[in-house]
Parts: structure tokens; C-alpha cells; sequence
């Protein structure tokens, strides 16, 4: 499976998220907020189909090339079914506790479903990084590190700011980009510790 | 380190992607190899050196200080 092959899957869910959204619109009457839902995933998925499409050329052949390899196939078969899972279970908690839950055990549980892919994926990346060769290792490894470093320096310095009453973030706001910001560091870095070996 | 590794495998009328495959390497490990970007663990240097019927000084020179 090759990068642009992914930015086409993207494109036809986007398509297909648009054509719903249109649907609901002109001939199921569905509610505004429902039908805003579909035109939303549709755009996240033609922004992500963008992001594919303007990858520089090295990386794509890099990536390609990665994913052709036993471990890298091992690791897209599990991750493609998590993301999918994470999204279904994210639409599903959000869905429920809006329902509102009054048992707490229950509530918890429910809010931490979207968890359980993620986790997941993350033994799917572990798996991926004891199998690919030295160098791969050696560059995800560092990649990891780097990020893990730099997010924990911003939280550091975000939680001094907001002791010294200089910012107010909202806790669960900020606890929850901690992964998305790891994974944002962690890729640029691992694009220019790639660049190193090419 | 500077190796002989091009050399070798241009020898053997290999490509980089099927010395990678040997290897059981990315044909990227391959390239990072060959222009002495990358030095490689004992295990793989020894691997290296089998698969060409070789000692391991025969492939891999140390950098003159």
C-alpha cells in the first residue's frame, strides 16, 4: 500500500462523507448538526488526502518503501482497523455521554473507550520498532525521544505559566494533546532524521 | 568508518535492494551504509562480511585519526 493510494482511499471516504452530507440535506431532512457532522469528517479527510498529496517526493518513496517491507505490512493491518475503531468509539462516547450517564463507573468506562484502540496501535508500533532493521531503529527511537523531550519541556513550561496564574488552560484540553502533540513532534522529527541517511 | 561495501556489491552484480534483502535490511540502511553514513552494529558487520566471503577489516576500514 503506497502513500498515494492512501490519499485516494482518503478522497473517496471525503467524497462519500460529502455525498451523505447532501443527502441528509436535500432528501432525508436530517438535522443541521448531523448533516454539519458529515461535512466535517469530509473536509478532515480531503485536508488529510492534501497532507498525502503534498508530502515531498523522498519521504513518499521512503514511506513506500517501509510499508512494502513484512513489518511495516504487519503494522498497517493493525493500524488501519485501530484508527477506524478509535474513530467509531470516539463518535460513540462522545454520542453516550452527551446522552448523559449516571452511574459514575459506568461514565468512565465509556469515556475511556476510545483509549482501547489507541492502545492497540501502540503495541502495534512497539511490535513495529523491535522488527525493522538498526537503522530504522535507531532513527525511530530518536524521533520518539525528541518528541517526548520537547512535549514534556512545552507541559513543563505550560504548567509553570499556569501556577504563575500567567495562562488558565483548561486541564482535560490540555491533557488530551499530549498524544496528538507527541505524534506531531515525533513525525517532523523523524522526516529530518530520515533525510540524515537518504 | 569508510567501507568497501559498493564495491562488493556491485562485484556480485547486486542491487542495493536485493543486498538489503539479504541483509534482512531497508535498502535506505543499504545506501546509508555504502556512503558512510550509517556505521553498522557487529552483528550486521559480521552478517555483511559472511555474505560476501570476506573478514570483516576486508569491508569495514577505520577513519584515520
Amino acid at each position: 500500500m503506497t502513500l498515494r493510494r492512501f490519499m485516494w482511499i482518503f478522497v473517496a471516504i471525503a467524497v462519500g462523507a460529502f455525498a451523505l452530507a447532501l443527502l441528509g440535506r436535500f432528501v432525508l431532512a436530517w438535522p443541521d448538526r448531523v448533516v454539519g457532522m458529515w461535512t466535517g469528517i469530509g473536509i478532515g479527510y480531503l485536508l488529510g488526502a492534501l497532507l498525502f498529496l503534498l508530502t515531498p517526493r523522498w519521504w513518499r518513496q521512503h514511506c513506500d518503501e517501509m510499508y512494502a517491507q513484512p513489518a511495516g505490512r504487519r503494522y498497517l493491518r493493525v493500524l488501519w482497523p485501530a484508527l477506524v475503531g478509535y474513530s467509531l468509539a470516539l463518535f460513540a462516547s462522545i454520542w453516550l455521554l452527551k446522552q448523559g450517564i449516571a452511574s459514575v463507573p459506568l461514565r468512565a468506562l465509556v469515556a475511556v473507550l476510545p483509549v482501547l484502540p489507541l492502545a492497540l496501535m501502540m503495541g502495534a508500533g512497539l511490535r513495529y520498532l523491535r522488527e525493522i532493521d538498526e537503522l530504522q531503529r535507531r532513527i525511530e527511537t530518536e524521533a520518539i525521544g525528541i518528541g517526548s523531550l520537547l512535549v514534556s519541556l512545552l507541559y513543563f513550561a505550560g504548567g509553570l505559566l499556569q501556577k504563575a496564574k500567567v495562562v488558565d488552560l483548561d486541564a482535560a484540553m490540555a491533557m488530551i494533546w499530549v498524544f496528538p502533540l507527541l505524534c506531531a513532534v515525533y513525525g517532523i522529527a523523524k522526516m529530518v532524521l530520515t533525510r540524515r541517511y537518504l | 568508518m569508510q567501507n568497501r561495501l559498493r564495491e562488493l556489491r556491485e562485484r556480485e552484480g547486486l542491487s542495493q535492494g536485493e543486498l538489503a534483502l539479504r541483509l534482512e535490511v531497508s535498502r535506505q540502511t543499504v545506501n546509508a551504509l555504502e556512503t558512510g553514513k550509517y556505521d553498522p552494529s557487529l552483528p550486521l558487520a559480521f552478517r555483511i562480511a559472511r555474505l560476501f566471503g570476506t573478514r570483516i577489516e576486508d569491508v569495514f576500514l577505520p577513519d584515520q585519526a
